[in-house]
């Protein structure tokens, strides 16, 4: 299969059907990425304007790396920081508010607790390029190494704030409350 | 054993795009990638039917003339979501000679027009203010004119559908400006008083290209060979018949020429208030062999009208821009393309403070006159 870097260098010879063809290989992702950030509506907002930036910019895509998804998202979280920026102050609330919908992974868990609320309040108190590693290798799969193109910073930087990261969730007393409710439910069960 | 990053994961979940947002995207992108820096997404349309100054004209800067016919049937219509830059007709804005009129006399003598009206310019430019603001005003074919309102400022450009719009279109969500743009804006304001030929080079540079300028011969040739090859893979892909023209020394000039005048363009049609851009963008215009100038009279007003023939535009068409005299500021831009439906645009250039704007001051109380 034609590489993503392929692809975008055919589009800069002027081809710009290579470009849909990125698009159509990573559009799934990248809004997946958009909606857990920005929730769907804004998200389907959102993805035209990545689309079109990541077009304008695609001259700056350093070629030697053939897959494209990790540019794609740095490009989105741009975009997602025009957004954030340009929000009413009183949608100024953590990035991480709306992150996930419809999803209740506690039923099992007797834990009297809102999980969920947890977490949020947990990840909104990380630094936000702490947390922007710790999700794109949480949600979006990334190693670390791609994590840290998406991020445009060193691999060995991204390594550090992914393990600050974490530390600082376990060490957080509610999430750590949750992990060892959650821990000890699987240990009756066995 | 479930640990921190398990529960991290877990919240991954998020309800997922509907189809047509992703076909709304796509369509976005195409608008765009038909006419760079036309589309501004919106949540109601997201593809603007509107003027823009930053409209482009250009011709892709891979290759020759003859990959322009290719990149053309990308984006059909660049028709349907942008901006065609302007054919004319004898609008108000038509241009006379002076000689018939003999009203060009605030312009400099011009044994080099360009250059004189730039050094006139700087020496005679009162504006002040810290942005831009244009209005633009294009028909085409028989459709009704879209008037369109413009602000450039703080790295940004901005529009509205009327000034009173102005006030609460500047905000970060609304930007609309490329990088390219943003590029072009740049080195015009350089040209204005650094080194030309350095300017010259970076407003063609400012799109992707294979003309190796700035390099010694042979590292230029094989730029040329490099282009020459991803011009008959373009074709390849798209089936086309015949070739692509080779890049040698007058196919090279001639795209260089291309660029410099679209991208100089690009860059008098988004900040045309700063008056070091349009120093800039007249000093390299001056510098394109295949570019006429002469003295006119529109609507009264001394202005210089441009012609860039078809050696400028590989072998299809012209373009046509009318401006003022004094100033330098655009007046009206008119081209013939094949194919393309005739349209005309006319501008309104003004500098005003960005703080009016935002305070809501409608153009009347700030500046009896733009600078066109």
């Amino acid at each position: 299969m034609t590489s993503d870097a392929e692809l975008i260098g055919r589009s800069l010879a002027g081809d710009g059907e290579a470009f849909m063809e990125v698009v159509s290989r990573h559009e799934a992702a990248v809004g997946a990425y958009l909606a857990r950030r920005a929730g769907r509506e804004a998200a389907e907002d959102l993805l035209g304007e990545v689309w079109v930036a990541a077009f304008e910019s695609r001259r700056s895509y350093d070629r030697s790396f053939a897959e494209a998804r990790p540019w794609l998202y740095g490009v989105a979280l741009n975009r997602l920081r025009h957004y954030w920026r340009s929000r009413p102050a009183e949608d100024l609330v953590a990035d991480v508010t709306g992150l996930a919908t419809g999803w209740d992974p506690w039923s099992a868990v007797d834990a009297g607790v809102d999980a969920r609320a947890v977490l949020r309040a947990a990840l909104a108190k990380l630094k936000p390029e702490e947390r922007e590693v710790l999700t794109l290798v949480a949600w979006e799969d990334l190693t670390v190494a791609d994590a840290a193109r998406a991020l445009g910073m060193p691999a060995g930087t991204a390594r550090r704030l992914l393990h600050q990261a974490r530390t600082a969730l376990r060490s957080a007393p509610d999430v750590a409350a949750l992990l060892q409710d959650l821990n000890s439910v699987k240990e009756a069960h066995r | 054993m479930t640990d921190e990053m398990d529960l991290v994961s877990q919240l991954k979940n998020a309800e997922p795009l509907r189809p047509e947002a992703y076909e709304r995207a796509r369509t976005a992108l195409r608008a765009a990638m038909a006419e760079p820096g036309s589309v501004r997404v919106l949540k109601e349309t997201p593809v603007q039917n509107v003027g823009f100054p930053g409209a482009r004209n250009r011709r892709r800067g891979v290759g020759t003339a003859g990959k322009v016919g290719i990149g053309a049937g990308i984006g059909v219509a660049a028709a349907a979501a942008a901006i065609a830059l302007v054919a004319t007709s004898g609008s108000s804005g038509t241009p006379v000679p002076a000689t018939s009129i003999g009203a060009a006399s605030q312009a400099p003598a011009a044994a080099s027009p360009l250059v004189n009206l730039a050094a006139y310019i700087k020496a005679n430019d009162h504006s002040s203010g810290d942005a831009s603001v244009v209005i633009q005003s294009q028909q085409i074919g028989s459709k009704t004119p879209d008037v369109s309102y413009f602000v450039y400022a703080d790295n940004g450009i901005y529009s509205a559908q009327s000034l009173r719009g102005l006030r609460t279109a500047i905000t970060p969500r609304n930007n609309i400006l490329d990088s390219g743009e943003a590029a072009d804006v740049k080195v015009a304001a350089s040209a204005a008083n650094g080194n030309l030929a350095s300017a010259r080079i970076a407003m063609i540079n400012n799109t992707p290209n294979y003309l190796g300028l700035g390099l010694s011969p042979s590292a230029q040739k094989k730029e040329w060979a490099k282009g020459d090859q991803a011009a008959k893979e373009v074709y390849k892909e798209k089936g086309a018949k015949g070739a692509p023209k080779p890049l040698n020394a007058k196919t090279a000039q001639e795209e260089a020429d291309n660029l410099l005048w679209t991208n100089s363009f690009v860059a008098l049609s988004v900040d045309g208030g700063n008056a070091a851009v349009r120093e800039g963008v007249l000093r390299l215009l001056s510098t394109i062999s295949g570019v006429s100038v002469a003295h006119t009279t529109t609507n009264g007003a001394a202005t210089l009208t441009l012609t860039a023939g078809p050696e400028v535009f590989a072998g299809d068409g012209n373009q046509v821009l009318v401006i003022d005299a004094t100033t330098g500021a655009l007046v009206s831009s008119v081209s013939n393309t094949s194919g393309v439906p005739q349209s005309v645009t006319t501008y309104k250039v003004y500098r005003v403070p960005l703080s009016d704007i935002k305070a809501g001051k409608l153009l009347s109380d700030i500046k009896a006159g733009g600078l066109s």
